[in-house]
Order: C-alpha cells, then structure tokens, then sequence
C-alpha cells in the first residue's frame, strides 16, 4: 500500500494551488487515495487520485477567476501560466467579439473554411477505408493473390487454371494455406423467397488464407472437395439476416440451391469481406477431367504466406514451380507463370491512382480556402494597424500580439473546421449512393464514415490551416516597426510594403493552385467526351438485357437448355414491339469473362504462341438484335444445329491478330486440345467493346448455341431484346415469359444495355464530376481573394489616387495603373500554375483517355479561362478607384 | 425582514453549512463531502467543496483551523471548519423563507 501521492499531483498542487490550501487538499486526497487503492487496486488508484486532483484544481482556479479573486501567483513560472491562461481566455472573447462584429467577413471566412475542411475530412474518409485500413483478415499484410502472368499479352493477374492451381498447392514451400475461388450465381428456392445469390465456390484452404472463422458452424472440410461431398453451404451474415430472419439454429438445416439441396454448415462473421461480395460460400469440388485441365483459366488463387517467408522468397519458389510446369506442359503452360503479389494491390489496384489525385486535388483546395481566409485576415491585420501601432508604443509585447492574432484564426479555424466535419459527414453518406457499381467490391466501403481517425485527420487539418491562415497576419502585424507603422497610419496612405507583398504572394499562391486545379478538370473533361464518343461496336439503344440461369437439377442434360431457350426466344420475339431477342452466354457490358486458348489448323507447331479468345455461344438471332456488323462470309444462321456442320464466326481483333496476312473464312480452329475437333470459320463480325470504353477490343469466337457438343454448357445466358417499348413493358414481357415456361424460375435483375454501358463510365464520370467540383470552388474562392486584394488596395491608395486625379491623372490612367497591378499578379500566378500542373500532369496521365495530360489546347484555354476570371474579379474594384473625387479623398483624415 | 449583513444563501452553500454544522467538531472537506452524500444521496465533486468552503470562509460565514499533522495523512495537517454566528443567522433566515414559503403547500406536494 502506498502511504504517499504519486510525485506528480504534489507536485502540481503545489504549483496551482494556493499554499495555504496546499496541504489540506493533498492530505485531503491522501487519505481517500489510501481507501481507494484498499477497494481497487494500485494501477486505478493512481488515475482516480490524478483525476481529482486535476478536477480539484481547476475547479479551484476557475471559480476563483471568475469571482474576480484571482488566486496569488506563487513564483514567476506561476506567474506566467497563469497569465497566458488568462490573456488567451480574454484572446478567445476578443477574437469572437471581432468575428461577430464583421459578420460579411466571418461568413465568407467560415465558408470558405468548412468547404476546404469538409471535403478534405470527406475525401479522407473515404481514401483512409480504401487504401490504408487493414483488411478484415488475420495478419492482413500476409495475405497474397497468386495469379497468373503472360507477359507476351500484357496481362498480370489473370486467372489461374485447376490443374495449375492443384500443382501449385502441392509443390509450393512458402505458403501455409492457399485456395481457388470463383464466382458465380445461384438460385435460392425452398421456403425462403426465390432470389439470385452471388455464390463463392472456394477449395478448402480459403477460409485459413485469409485466417477468418465462420461466426457459427465450421468451414469447409477437405473430403468436401470431391465430387459429390460438395452440397453443404456457409452463407452470409447479410443472407442469415436477410432471407433467414437471423434464425438461430440454422446450421445443419438444408437450402434449396439452383433447386439442390444442400446442408448449411456455417455463417460467415459480420464483417467479412471478400472481392466479389458473396452471399453464399459453397465448396469447389473437381471432376476428374478438371483435374488434368490447363487450357480453362478460372479461379483466382488466394493464399497465406507462411510465417518467416518474405513476399520475395515466396516469388521465387512460385518462380522455380512455374518454370517446372513450363517444361512439363510447353503447349499449355509456356506462356504464363505464377505471380505473388498483396492481395490489396490487386483489388484497390485501378482504385488507387484516382482516390490519390482526389485527393491531392482536395488537398490544394483546402489551401486555397485557408490562403483565402489569409489573404483577408491580412486586409484587416491592415486597417487595424493604428489600433497596433498604439498598442506597441504603450508597451504591449509583440508577443502577445502574435498570439492574439493567432488566437483569432484559430478560433476561426475551429469554428470551420466544425461545420467542416458537419458537412463530411453529410457529403459521405450521399457519396455512398453514388458510388458506382464497379467499386461495391472495394474494402472498406461498408466502413467508411467520420470515426475517430478521419476525426483526428480532420483537426490536424483544422489546426493546419488555421496556423496557415494566422501566420502571416500575424508575422505582418507584429513586424512592422512601431514608428512607420504610426507615420503610416497617420496620413492613411499605403500599406506597408512586407504587408503588400505578402498579401501578393497569397493571391498568387491562389491562383496557381487554383489553376493546377482546372487544368485537372479540364483534361477529366475533354478526356470523358471522348471516351463517351467511343463507338460500343453494336447499338446500344432499345436493347434490355436479363440474365438467366437454369439449375443443373432440371435442366442437366443439354437439350433441356436448348429447348428452353429456343421456346423463350420464340415467345419473346413474337410479341408485339419486339424486334429481335438473342442469347449469348456472356454479354458485353455484363462483367463476365473468360478467355481460352485455341488450335490453329496446320499452324500447332507455332506454340507457343498466345492464341487465345473468348468464347461466345449465342443464338443466330444475337448479332442481328445486338446489330454487329458483318464484315465477312456470313453469320451464324439457324441451320447451324447439332449434327450440321460445325462453324464458328470469329471478330475483327481475331483475325487481325491471327490471320495478318490471310482471309481466315474458311480456316479450322479447335477449342479442344488433347484431340482436336476442327470447326470452319465461316464468317468475320465487327468488334464490340467488351468491359470498357477505353480498353482495346479482344479476339473473340462467337459459337452457335445449338452446336452443344462444341458450344460447351448453356444453362446460363444472358437475354437480349431489341424493343421499341418502355422499359416496364419490355421488364413485363421478360417475366412473363419466364415464367411461362418454369414458374420457379427467378430472373436477375432486368436492364437497358445503355445503363449497362453507361455505368462503364461511371467513375470516370465521377472523378470528373469531383474533380470539376473542386476546381469550381477553388476558382470561387481565387476570384474572391482578387476581389478582395484589389477592392482593399483601391481603398488604401484613394488618397494616392485622389492626388494623382488632382493632379490631372485621367481616369483611364488610373484604372489602367490598378490593371496593371492586377495584372502582374495574374500572369505570375497563371505562370507558376501551368508549371505546377505539368509537374503534377503524370499522377494524371492513367486516368485520362485519348488526351495527353501536357494537351497545350486544354492548357491555353484553362489559362485564358483564369484570366478572364481574374479580370472580372479585378474590373469592379478598379473601375471604382476611377470615380474617386480627388476632393473627398484628400479630405479623408 | 432578515438581518441586513445577511445575503441569501445559496442552495448548495446551505447544505455544506448544514453538513458542518452536523458534524461538530470533525468537519473537514472529507467528512463534508461523506455527510453530504449520507444525507442527501448527492455525490458532489471534490472539487466544488474546496471552492465552497474557500468562498464561505471568504464571505465570514466560517472560520477554519488547521489541526495537528498526523500519520496517516502523511504528516500533513487537516483544516477543519466551524460556522460563524453569522452563519447561523443565514441559516435561520433561510429556514424561515423556506417554511414560509411551503405553509399551506402540504396538500399540493406531499
């Protein structure tokens, strides 16, 4: 038991507090120290004694300052602490009672502020949850995607095969958990409301690599990767909450999926997240053929370094076993090896480059806004100078003038910045229902909002700016020596020339960053108009797009498929306003892919060559309702049935790539390897764009659905109808008929091939979007601080002005001296802005398409855009010097 | 009327003046604040006792004595306080203001 206080609130008592309280107080709390730490403990003694003490203090000499009975320094250290308490008490009035009695400037100032601070903590938010916060994995930082890399196709991390995959698990040393993973959809039946589920089929070690544990039940066992032990599910926490009412004894019940029943085993945690955002973990169970298959390339491969191993070190055993496949399989295997790399650097990958300009983008703003707040600081720092001057001369520490006008912006600063962390959390939560599809499956999202680290980054923000917007005041004020600052204020005549150039310096600073700004935007502009002027290679326009998936259960057998679809095309394409309806097994714009590589007849001996295409089964009727032109031969027909002949129509790209120099129609490829099974190409199709506008088109292979034994399975495809009816009509039409022929049957989500391709471009449409945003607000606030400059200067120099004007200056004179002077700034901040944006111009380079980010048009035309600007800005206040009466303006003082 | 030195006490001023007064002889900030919250049930801040203390002593309403340093208190001193006779004239008036003002409100506040 410790009969003494802690060091520290003796001491502290003793220097806060009167002396001849000193001793009660602390034998006082002595005593009740001894109790407490009896009834808790040591370690929350000592907190529960510091707290009081501190309590008890301030207590004390808060009460005893605001009854007027200040308590008695004790020693000068005492002294001097007191007194800075008091004086930034008596700071803090002051500072509140100037800001309210210029409501004009606070408003502006406070604007300004909590614009800059808002969308800075905003954009913060959301970069810290993408790009910086731990993923919800144990020991993040070891989880790795191992993908496959062909160099020759400028590919990275593409998707890996089973048979690599199964390899790579057996002779890899370096990983202590490593799994395939791919995705898909499945129906959910049974007593629960049909929906579609995004399903996950994973190999056993998945749940180990990313070292997550379902919430309740188990993960998957290894004996559940065979062919037949796979019906058991773990599904989501949304899914258990969602469809299942967090029934509580769910695992070990059974679930209708793609109408199989199969036992649920686990539920996942909350929080966990993966890519692609499942509802449903299933096992992937490999048939025999799969085993031995290295042309499909399907899963990614997420894995677990094990502990000691180095990201190099596993590189190079991956390395070594992609070398040894290479030389065991050169057919399949001599053009791709394994690549190692962070799990977040593949997912946040595209991600990362446009977060990190906004938020560079952002960044400039909030130093705009504080070198706005600044610059008019500075103009008051200016018109109080008598007021300091006085001071000074009565003896008042420059000091403490520097700390008052500090005071006065911190207080600004934190005033803004408060309205500034309003407005975040405001502009984040309508940012989420913006966000475009294609970043759903980014970490993080679900977290993102104004926790205590964007809190944290928001004061820091805060407080930088309010040091930004105060230290130049301040320095000004307090440097002016004391007797020009009296003469000048005297005759009010000009300011003085450190204030003068310093606030020069603000609005060139202004407009330079304000110009990096535009420019950013400007380039985000021109680059989107033409990315929305790419032609899709088909009309997008009137097509409405379904996705259907028949369940193996009923529809196992190829022909059920076929028929099916057959039926429905019929039935769509037969109603009134329908013009075509095709199937494809994988749309353009509808985030599928998948490539595979190919035989060339009489050319196999020139493996390895990366022959590869991404292989379509389609109905006839898909090319004339997609509208994709023929360029050569013919395309599909009806007649290209089962038994027929069997045919493939290849895209532009394909023969391009494969056939330079020759007419491939009439040519034989195969899609299978072991034993070839030739088919013609009978036909060349334009090219449609497949994921984006801005990407290349790829070889593709457009097989005829009915052709089965070539076409490869077809239960799942997507629904395409050109129709001239709206929307809902067309939607109806679409159920109807599904549900006509299998009333059990969902339908995934029913949409216009326009939105599909118009969410292609949906980030680019928001970077530009925010960026533009950015910008406009950076030029409000620039156009604002030159207002502002010009408008003080003229009211500075109305007594120069007048005697110039008196002594027979004409008018045109005077406001082309003000011009002049406007001018200067402009053209010296429009100059160090262009420098600045092509310094900065290459973070922007990857986001931008079909424009360089040094384009001297967008350039020139942002420049002269600022200019014009800054002249409007400066116009105003100028013209007014001019209708200054010499008379009034010597009378003046 | 009330004496004229006498100004109005305020509520909490009454109930440490109470306190002291009920603990005789062995008032200090630590019984003060014991008594209080035995009496009342109000777990009042260390804090706002000193400075009630401090500013009763000011106004003339105590007077405080330090006792000897003991032991257990690390050889420090206790200072205990005792009411002034003024004291005890607020306290009266206040009592009287209070029972004035609650004659006949038996029936609407029971």
């Amino acid at each position: 038991m410790n009969q003494r206080l802690p060091r520290g609130v003796e001491a502290m008592l003793r220097w806060l507090l009167p002396g001849d309280l000193v001793d009660p107080i602390a034998g006082d709390l002595l005593e009740e120290f001894v109790d407490v730490q009896r009834r808790r403990g040591p370690a929350r003694a000592v907190a529960w004694v510091w707290w009081q003490a501190v309590r008890v203090t301030a207590t004390f000499r808060v009460e005893r300052h605001t009854r007027g009975r200040p308590l008695p320094p004790v020693g000068d250290e005492l002294r001097s602490i007191t007194h800075m308490w008091d004086s930034l008490g008596h700071d803090v009035v002051f500072a509140l009672r100037m800001l309210r009695r210029q409501p004009g400037f606070t408003a502006v100032a406070l604007v300004a502020l909590a614009l800059g601070i808002g969308a800075t903590t905003a954009i913060f938010s959301i970069v810290d949850a993408v790009l910086w916060r731990p993923l919800p994995y144990a020991q993040p930082a070891n989880v790795v995607l191992v993908a496959e890399q062909r160099p020759r196709e400028g590919r990275l991390n593409g998707p890996v095969s089973p048979a690599d995959f199964l390899d790579w698990r057996a002779m890899n040393r370096s990983f202590s958990a490593i799994a395939a993973a791919s995705d898909f959809s499945l129906n959910l039946t049974g007593d629960v409301e049909p929906q579609r589920l995004r399903a996950l089929a994973v190999t056993t070690g998945f749940f180990d690599a990313l070292g997550v544990a379902p919430a309740q039940g188990r993960a998957f066992e290894p004996e559940e990767e065979q062919p037949g032990h796979q019906r058991v599910a773990i599904l989501s926490d949304g899914l258990w909450r969602g469809a299942f009412g967090a029934r509580a004894n769910v695992v070990g019940t059974t679930v209708l999926l793609n109408a199989e029943p199969y036992v649920v085993v686990g539920v996942l945690p909350r929080g966990f997240w993966w890519t692609t955002l499942p509802d449903v973990i299933v096992p992937r169970a490999f048939e025999p053929a799969e085993r031995t298959l290295r042309v499909v390339h399907m899963f990614p491969v997420v894995a677990r370094l094990r502990p000691g191993v180095s990201i190099a070190q596993a590189r190079d055993d991956m390395d070594e076993i992609g070398r040894q496949l290479a030389a065991k399989y050169p057919k399949e295997n001599a053009n791709h090896f394994p690549r190692v790399v962070p799990i977040r650097e593949v997912i946040v990958g595209e991600t990362r480059q446009p977060l990190l300009v906004l938020f560079g983008a952002v960044v400039l703003v909030l130093l705009i806004a504080a070198a706005n707040v600044s610059t008019l600081l500075l103009a008051r720092a200016t018109a109080r100078r008598k007021e300091i001057a006085i001071r000074l001369t009565l003896g008042a520490a420059r000091r403490r003038l520097v700390a008052q006008w500090l005071t006065e912006s911190i207080v600004l600063g934190s005033i803004g910045g408060a309205m500034g962390i309003l407005l975040a959390s405001w502009i984040v939560s309508a940012a989420m229902q913006l966000i475009p599809t294609q970043f759903l499956g980014l970490p993080g999202l679900d977290r993102i909002g104004i926790d205590l680290r964007v809190l944290l980054a928001a004061v820091a923000g805060t407080v930088g700016a309010s040091l930004l917007v105060g230290i130049v005041p301040a320095s000004a004020a307090s440097n002016d020596r004391t007797a020009a600052a009296l003469a000048e204020s005297g005759r009010s005549t000009t300011a003085g020339t450190t204030t003068r150039r310093l606030r020069a310096a603000l609005v060139v600073g202004e407009l330079a960053l304000s110009l990096m700004l535009l420019v950013g935007a400007a380039l985000l502009i021109v680059s989107f108009r033409k990315l929305v002027d790419v032609p899709t290679g088909f009309q997008s326009q009137h097509l409405v797009t379904m996705r259907v998936t028949l369940p193996q259960a009923s529809y196992g057998q190829a022909p059920r498929a076929v028929s099916f679809y057959d039926a429905l095309l019929a039935r769509i394409g037969a109603a009134p306003g329908v013009e075509s309806a095709g199937v494809v097994t994988m749309m353009p714009f509808g985030g599928l892919d998948s490539h595979s590589g190919f035989l060339i007849e009489r050319r196999t001996t020139e493996f390895p060559f990366p022959v590869r295409v991404r292989p379509l089964s389609v109905s006839a009727s898909y090319f004339e309702t997609l509208r994709i032109p023929l360029l050569r031969g013919r395309y599909l027909a009806d007649r290209d049935t089962e038994g027929a002949p069997e045919v493939v129509v290849i895209n532009e790209s394909a023969a391009r790539r494969f056939w330079p120099d020759s007419n491939p129609v009439g040519q034989r490829i195969s899609l299978s390897f072991d034993r070839p099974r030739w088919i013609e190409i009978v036909g060349i199709v334009g090219d449609v764009k497949w994921r984006s506008l801005d990407r290349e088109p790829e070889p593709e292979a457009y097989l005829s659905y009915l052709q089965q034994t070539i076409a490869g399975p077809t239960r799942a495809m997507s629904v395409v109808v050109r129709s001239t009816l709206p929307l809902a009509a067309s939607a109806q039409l679409l159920r109807t008929a599904v549900a006509e022929r299998d009333r059990n049957l969902p339908v995934g989500a029913i949409r216009p091939m326009d939105d599909l391709v118009a969410e292609s471009i949906a980030p680019a449409r928001l970077n530009l979007w925010l960026l533009a945003a950015f910008a406009i607000v950076a030029v409000t606030l620039t156009a604002e601080g030159l207002y502002g400059v010009m408008a003080y200067l003229v009211t500075q120099r109305s007594h120069e002005i007048g005697i110039r004007m008196a002594l027979g200056a004409s008018r045109r004179a005077v406001l082309l001296m003000m011009l002049r002077e406007a001018g200067v700034m402009t053209a010296t901040g429009i100059a160090l802005g262009l420098a600045g944006a092509a310094a900065l111009s290459r973070f922007l380079a990857t986001l931008l398409f079909g424009v360089s980010a040094t384009d001297p048009m967008v350039y020139a035309a942002v420049a002269l855009l600022l200019g014009v600007v800054a002249l409007a800005a400066v116009v105003v206040p100028s013209s007014r010097a001019t209708r200054v009466d010499p008379l009034v303006a010597l009378r003046e003082d | 009327m009330p004496p004229a030195d006498v100004s109005i006490l305020g509520e909490f001023e009454q109930v440490v003046l109470l306190a002291i007064l009920r603990l005789g002889d062995d008032a200090y900030a630590v019984s003060i604040r014991d008594e209080i919250l035995d009496c009342t049930g109000r777990d009042v801040a260390r804090g706002s006792i000193y400075i009630t203390l401090d500013r009763l002593e000011t106004k003339g309403y105590l007077r405080s004595r330090l006792a000897d340093p003991t032991p257990e208190r690390g050889g420090r001193a206790k200072r205990y306080y005792a009411l002034r006779p003024k004291a005890v004239e607020a306290l009266k008036e206040s009592r009287r203001a209070l029972v004035a003002l609650w004659r006949g409100l038996e029936g609407v506040l029971a």
